[in-house]
């Protein structure tokens, strides 16, 4: 079923040292000169590190940018929601960072899956980041001398991490709003807030506009421009449950994907080992509990499965600390896919917090001994405060419960090193392309790679595919416009018509079921062919039993959820074929089959050391996989351990 | 940029003369409770009379003329960015009300004193309107001291006083001053910038004892001479 | 889990922000203690689209206080009776078996309603663009650690800057005022050293803005910071006026 897209799949990485390839390619690059930027216009979808940065910086440059978001104001793009911190390279703390280091620990924390040009490129720009975001009033932690503060996230063992208390999301995304805001006073940038994409327009090949929906009124609207950026970010919310805010959505990508773009390792999700349990078959969302937690909590569970005493009942001795136990070397900071599974590993023994049998405990007993009550409030008063309005318990006195959540999609569009996906002047950047994190995301290194791709790459590479010029004109009266405009009023029209019986919640509650369950983490043969029929007997379900009250030229939320569950219900059975075709345990991908006798991931390097990208063959098709091998040039391809 | 004018009539501007103003009044207000406290001198009113002849007197007459028209300015400036905040803009932001509304409690400062601050200031407005009535556009008694004839300012007050009617007023009136200096005086710093989080309880203990002691003092004396002056002797010595 | 409830709704509707708008009474069954405030509103809306009736249209999105997206009056206090919480994180705990409870929107001239209980705040972001930035181009800015900012600074400027842009402030002042939002701003990069170029330009644009706006101005009532989610401090509003004062009579 693998067939090689070589063609399609070009990397296009830059010839020379790794070191050496980004500056190179920057020399190589064409230009365009500042009087003939304002002719050409730039479409970015999103408003979050990666499209709001890229978005900017575009205007700053000069370039016309059109920059939409579903938000009522892009300072709330989801960027805002990540907590604990952002990576970079600086070595301010000497304890033996580089550039290299990072990349290293990036490769290997994405359990060498990851394009490693792009991840050097990541790497070096990292620093960077940290210096535009001073630059902007980002008020990042300091010491008492003024310098910057950092602290030590998952997987890693330096302090690399820069943060603003446990909102460095939204602080960078506020550098970004700001940054943004300038350009809309200057007239560069032209925002366009309560506007959700749900076409991409490709003309001759090329990517030419987007079709997008006025959220405010109803109305559908086209836009032409010279190239499109997407930064939609990822497509946790297919699982229903998950950290992402209720209107993450796969949309725009889907429907890029659907125009041509490939999707690249739509499995490798990345479920966060520490958030609060679910509680009840009402709940909307997962909250997360930062990573940074686990910097001074230790995880436990009781050592007898089945004890049901509340935790300060249970004497230390019977208490299991599995990830000091089973890693010694990082212990409670090991990477989130290792502390997920090994939760689920420990649940599904039957040992577990008191609460849920899907729960452990997350205990601070021993850093209020250590560093007293006010050091911890210090550091996670907010966070405390947070749990305790949601579970209506003290972490200062029992131990947090927590438990995984889908938080992050490593997966997305298929992106060369220019992060142009297979349709010629569709960029995509952010959460919503595959390149950086291979199989699995360190902690911290999101808000990295986006503030990297919006900020930095995004900026250059659009340069540069304009400068080639010979784009020509393309305007909205374009019969590709016509079509594509009224495809979605054709599909938002049948979802109001079909006045069935079963509302979008609950349609869009047993896909997530269905997706946790079988493409969750821990996945196996049975369990995806089954869940792939499943998905679509749902999405028959859906597409014959769907309700939507209410009108499609009016402000319609229940009308927006269903569109983009039409897609989830779509991308969903991608996720498991993808899942089901990479016959490996790496990273975020656990396959039950493939397993050391410890019970850890156990990769197959011969078969697998590749990127998958899905192309689409139309509806009712199965999609087709290509494949883009890696190759490690400049690291040593290793069994990942942390013990 | 914007003209000087218009930045003195923005909302930030507003609130800067209404600060500024306020601190002038209040140091009238001070100034005024001090030359009051000359009625406590049992001495039949003259050094009361004194004073005032004084003031009416000083520079020719001119100082009081000086003070009366700074103080009307003060008043007129005060009064109008106060009403457009408190009133017009107020009603211009929001012109559809709640249902319902509850104080949010904790960190807030609303409350009576803040809420009333419109009506004690038209109060106070027109309270000093007739103060003024009575005290400079009215037929006053005489009295004579050492060869100087003078107007017995001391008769007319004490004879006011001794209608429980104008003290009860006067009392209720004095009241509202002390609402208003609890939530003006704080205010007036936070309004000119001059307030953080560290002072900020120091200026709230402060605001209750300036309000607790003006209205005090302000109330204590029409309960005095209520209950313990002597009618006034008609005609002086 | 726990005992269910049944809370019974008065709810602001309004087809559009030119229609006029009226409560609407609903019951909605089987709540529980733990469901928060817009969980419960997911359950009623469940309920009327079977019933083939609209869904009640109200702004949410990260449901764990930080977006800034939602914001009801909830029995007539902007997100809620409780402090520091955002509309999505208030729990049907705090409600009891039977309670009616009325939600409204935020009001404010500045803020129309475009449906039901969703407004439009672009207002904020007018008021953004007139200086609430640096003016730090991509390419230009110098190393992180090239100037030292004291702890204490550093700590003011994140307290202000921790404001999520949600509006309670404006829906809670009883004159409508938008001064803590604008003042948190200004408030923030006037902490900063890389701040100080713009501080004055800042002050006055962004005020002049917020006027525009047609904002309410402030008595100082305080209400703004006990419903204000991230609790930012009215002495930024000082600050503010400050900073104005400096920026009228500077240079």
């Amino acid at each position: 079923m693998s067939s090689s897209g070589a063609s399609r799949l070009d990397a296009k990485i830059p010839s020379g040292p790794l070191a050496e390839k980004w500056d190179k390619h920057e020399m190589d690059n064409g230009l365009v000169a500042p009087a003939n930027r304002r002719k050409f216009s730039v479409i970015v979808v999103g408003t979050g590190l990666a499209g709001g940065g890229a978005a900017a910086t575009l205007g700053e440059l000069g370039y016309n940018v059109l920059n939409f978001c579903i938000q009522d104001t892009p300072r709330r793009a989801h960027s805002v929601a990540a907590q604990g911190g952002i990576n970079a390279s600086k070595n301010y703390q000497y304890d033996g960072d580089s550039v290299d280091r990072l990349f290293y620990d990036t490769v290997k924390g994405g359990d060498y899956r990851s394009r490693e040009a792009n991840v050097y490129r990541l790497s070096q720009l990292s620093m960077d980041i940290i210096d535009q975001s001073v630059a902007q009033g980002v008020p990042f932690a300091r010491e008492y001398g003024g310098t910057l503060a950092n602290r030590s996230f998952g997987g890693v063992q330096v302090s690399r991490t820069f943060y603003a208390r446990g909102q460095t999301g939204q602080q960078l995304l506020l550098g970004v709003y700001s940054a943004l805001s300038r350009q809309v006073a200057a007239g560069t940038v032209k925002m366009f807030p309560r506007h959700e994409m749900l076409d991409l327009v490709v003309v001759d090949g090329k990517a030419r506009g987007i079709i997008c929906r006025d959220l405010t009124t109803g109305e559908l609207k086209r836009y032409q421009a010279d190239a499109v950026v997407l930064a939609t970010g990822g497509y946790s919310p297919v699982f229903y449950l998950s950290t992402n805010a209720v209107n993450c959505n796969a949309t725009a990508l889907w429907r890029a994907h659907r125009r041509g773009a490939w999707f690249a390792n739509p499995c490798y999700t990345q479920i966060h080992p520490t958030a609060v349990p679910q509680m009840g078959d009402y709940q909307s969302k997962l909250t997360l509990m930062s990573e940074s937690l686990r910097n001074d909590g230790r995880v436990w569970v009781p050592k007898k499965a089945g004890d049901t005493r509340r935790p300060n009942d249970i004497p230390e001795a019977e208490r299991d600390y599995y990830l000091e136990r089973r890693y010694p070397a990082f212990g409670n900071l090991v990477p989130r896919d290792i502390a997920a599974r090994a939760a689920k590993v420990e649940c599904d023994a039957g040992k577990s917090a008191y609460m849920s049998s899907q729960s452990v405990y997350l205990d601070f007993n021993e850093a209020i001994g250590r560093l007293g009550r006010d050091v911890v409030a210090d550091r996670y008063g907010n966070l405390f405060a947070m749990y305790e309005e949601i579970l209506n318990d003290n972490p200062y006195e029992t131990p947090m419960m927590i438990y995984p959540a889908p938080h992050y999609t490593m997966g997305g569009l298929w992106v060369d090193y220019n992060l142009q996906s297979t349709i010629e002047g569709l960029f995509v950047a952010g959460e919503a392309n595959f390149s950086d994190h291979g199989a699995n995301r360190l902690g911290a290194s999101a808000l990295m790679q986006g503030c990297a791709d919006g900020y930095f790459v995004v900026p250059r590479v659009v340069a540069n595919y304009l400068a080639k010029g010979g784009l020509g004109e393309a305007s909205t009266d374009h019969d590709a416009f016509q079509e594509a405009e009224s495809s979605v009023r054709g599909r938002y029209d049948s979802l109001l018509k079909i006045n069935g019986s079963r509302t979008v919640r609950d349609i869009h509650w047993e896909l997530g079921r269905t997706m946790w369950d079988a493409v969750g983490m821990a996945r196996n043969k049975g369990g995806l062919d089954d869940a792939i029929t499943k998905i679509g007997a749902l999405r028959d379900e859906f597409w014959q039993n769907l309700k939507v009250p209410g009108e499609g030229d009016d402000m319609n939320k229940q009308l927006e959820m269903a569109g983009r569950l039409a897609d989830y219900l779509e991308l969903g059975e991608l996720m498991a074929r993808d899942a089901l075709a990479r016959e490996e345990s790496c990273g975020g991908h656990f396959r039950e089959e493939h397993k050391t006798e410890e019970g850890e991931a156990k990769r197959d390097d011969d078969n697998f050391m590749h990127v998958a990208a899905w192309e689409f063959k139309g509806d009712g098709q199965t999609a087709e996989r290509h494949v883009e091998e890696l190759s490690y040039e400049n690291i040593q391809v290793k069994t990942r351990s942390y013990k | 940029m914007s003209s000087f004018r218009s930045l003195a009539w923005s909302s930030v501007g507003k609130k800067v003369i209404t600060g500024l103003t306020g601190f002038m009044l209040i140091g009238f207000v001070m100034v005024h409770l001090l030359g009051n406290l000359t009625l406590f001198i049992p001495d039949g009113g003259h050094g009361f009379n004194e004073y005032g002849h004084f003031l009416e007197h000083a520079i020719h007459g001119w100082l009081i003329y000086a003070f009366e028209v700074g103080l009307i300015t003060i008043f007129i400036f005060h009064i109008l960015a106060a009403v457009t905040v408190a009133w017009t803009d107020k009603r211009k932001a929001r012109p559809k009300g709640y249902a319902m509304v509850r104080n949010a409690g904790g960190k807030s400062r609303k409350g009576l004193p803040s809420t009333s601050m419109i009506v004690t200031g038209i109060t106070l407005f027109v309270f000093v309107v007739l103060h003024v009535k009575m005290f400079k556009f009215a037929d006053h008694p005489a009295v004579t001291y050492d060869g100087t004839t003078m107007k017995n300012l001391y008769a007319v007050v004490v004879e006011a006083f001794k209608q429980p009617l104008i003290t009860g007023l006067y009392v209720t009136v004095m009241v509202m001053l002390g609402f208003h200096l609890r939530h003006g005086f704080w205010s007036a710093f936070q309004s000119l910038g001059l307030n953080s989080d560290r002072y900020m309880s120091t200026l709230q203990v402060l605001a209750r004892v300036f309000a607790v002691l003006f209205a005090a003092g302000f109330v204590a004396l029409p309960l005095f001479l209520y209950f313990f002056a002597d009618a006034p002797v008609p005609g002086g010595h | 889990m726990s005992q269910s409830m049944t809370i019974n709704l008065k709810i602001w509707r309004q087809a559009s922000g030119a229609a006029d708008g009226g409560f609407v009474a609903y019951t909605v069954e089987n709540v529980l203690p733990e469901m928060s405030f817009l969980e419960m509103l997911d359950l009623l809306n469940e309920q009327l689209a079977l019933k083939g009736e609209a869904a009640v249209e109200f702004d949410s999105d990260c449901r764990e206080g930080i977006c800034g997206t939602c914001g009801l009056v909830i029995k007539g206090t902007a997100h809620g009776p409780h402090a520091a919480t955002t509309t999505c994180e208030v729990r049907m705990r705090h409600f009891h078996d039977g309670e009616t409870i009325t939600v409204e929107p935020f009001r404010a001239k500045p803020f129309p309603i475009l449906k039901d209980l969703v407004v439009d705040r672009t207002a904020f972001d007018r008021i953004q663009q007139k200086g609430g930035f640096i003016t730090a181009n991509v390419g230009s800015a110098p190393d992180g650690n090239a100037v030292p900012i004291p702890k204490t600074d550093a700590d003011k400027a994140m307290d202000a800057a921790s404001c999520i842009g949600c509006g309670a402030c404006v829906a809670a002042c009883p004159n409508a005022s938008a001064s803590l939002f604008v003042s948190a701003k200004i408030s923030q990069l006037s902490y900063l050293p890389q701040g100080q170029v713009e501080r004055g330009r800042r002050a006055l644009a962004m005020v002049t803005q917020m006027d525009a706006e047609e904002f309410g101005d402030c008595s100082n009532h305080g209400e703004c910071e006990a419903v204000c989610p991230k609790e930012v401090s009215i002495e930024n509003i000082a600050r503010m006026r400050r900073e104005f004062i400096k920026g009228a009579f500077g240079k």
